[in-house]
């Protein structure tokens, strides 16, 4: 009879735990942010030379998917030996970012993952004056004020966490690369607002954001389930002795 | 959490040297001074001439400018003067003097943010005597830090 009852129970607790485990299906909040980076206005703190002011938003399209967009002003100038330089304009990103954290870790709250975006940059930019020498002697000419429009790929990885409930902050990293500067092989900018530095075909940059987040929808994500074999099973059963794993739900305590 | 941590102070480091590295003042490597590159023929055949002797000058209203003086010499380069729209050099082949008038716009051209601009220009015709120069002609009409022949000089 006891033996009988010891079994009852096991058969039990195992149906017991394949019932709270064996959910498939996440609800994740989507969100909407909007925030603007914080670097730029500590950089202006170290130097008055860059100027770069931006602002950006996200829509969750999926819990793995956000459309991205933002906006930037810049304004550069450079005083050299040889030449005085001066750019500013503002620039537009569009994109998409893929958060690689699954839904059921992630929920809604953090962000680890790549995005890619494509940019424009509206500009202008002079040499007020340049300094030039060769075996004929030395001289001065400058470069007048020309608008141009720029134009670049963005491969952002980045992080982004919740601060406090509705507020994240987050960095991207930034990889740039220039499609065209727009002004021509002569005159590409010392720094093309947006992208930075006009003569190379990759710029890098970083950023450090903050910005609130507002759920609009809820959605159902499919988690698909942790395959095991049977032996991983069994060891993990030996280690555990309550034999707390996921099974079939992929739920690991471990995430 | 503790992976996001990481991610985020990697993420910081990374972005922190990639503006100290943005902030440092790199030198210029670079090339910058543009030439006129001139390949000597010999006149009929069309084959690479090599003059036993070749000075290139300029006077000026102060002083002389010597620009090059080899023995055999097949091709020599000189500069443009970055200040006018034409130049004027004194070619001599062999013993022999032949004064050649340059006209060319000109351009600022930025080489990079470490070594700043200098001058490119666009030949746009030429005059010269024949005392030895048969003939005088542009192949490349830009003259910019590409090192392509400009001039060919048959004589």
């Amino acid at each position: 009879m006891a033996k009988r009852t010891c079994i009852f129970f096991i058969s039990l607790f195992m149906v017991a735990e394949t019932v709270a485990f064996s959910q498939d299906t996440v609800t994740v909040p989507l969100h909407v942010r909007a925030g603007f980076d914080l670097s730029g206005p500590v950089m202006k703190l170290v130097s008055n030379d860059l100027i770069s002011y931006g602002i950006l938003g996200s829509a969750d399209i999926n819990s793995s998917i956000a459309a991205t967009a933002g906006i930037r002003y810049s304004s550069f100038k450079s005083s050299e030996v040889l030449y005085d330089f001066r750019s500013r304009g503002l620039s537009f990103t569009a994109g998409v970012d893929y958060n690689f954290i699954k839904a059921n870790v992630s929920q809604g709250k953090y962000y680890a993952g790549i995005g890619l975006r494509y940019g424009l940059s509206f500009y202008s930019e002079e040499a007020p004056m340049l300094r030039y020498t060769n075996v004929w002697g030395a001289g001065e000419t400058s470069v007048p004020l020309e608008q141009h429009t720029g134009h670049f790929l963005e491969i952002t990885p980045g992080v982004r966490t919740q601060l406090l409930p509705g507020v994240t902050v987050g960095w991207n990293l930034y990889m740039r690369l220039l499609i065209s500067a727009g002004a021509g092989k002569d005159l590409k900018p010392v720094w093309m607002p947006g992208y930075g530095p006009g003569t190379s075909g990759m710029s890098t940059a970083a950023e450090y954001y903050i910005s609130i987040s507002i759920p609009y929808r809820k959605v159902k994500v499919y988690i698909k389930p942790k395959v095991r074999d049977s032996e991983e099973e069994e060891t993990e059963g030996e280690n555990t002795g309550t034999g707390n794993t996921t099974g079939t739900s992929g739920f690991s305590n471990r995430l | 959490m503790k992976r996001l941590s990481l991610i985020l102070s990697t993420a910081a480091v990374t972005a922190l040297a990639m503006i100290l590295h943005s902030c440092s003042v790199q030198p210029c490597y670079e090339d910058t001074d543009p030439a006129m590159n001139t390949l000597l023929l010999v006149s009929g055949t069309g084959e690479t001439a090599k003059a036993d002797s070749l000075r290139v000058y300029t006077y000026r209203e102060t002083d002389t400018l010597k620009f090059i003086s080899l023995r055999g010499a097949s091709t020599f380069s000189v500069p443009l003067d970055p200040a006018n729209d034409e130049s004027v050099f004194l070619i001599t082949l062999n013993g022999v003097t032949d004064t050649a008038a340059i006209r060319y716009n000109r351009r600022p051209h930025l080489v990079s943010p470490e070594c700043g601009y200098t001058i490119v220009s666009e030949i746009t015709g030429l005059k010269t005597t024949h005392n030895i120069i048969d003939t005088l002609i542009i192949e490349n009409k830009s003259v910019n830090l590409d090192g392509q022949t400009n001039l060919h000089l048959f004589y």
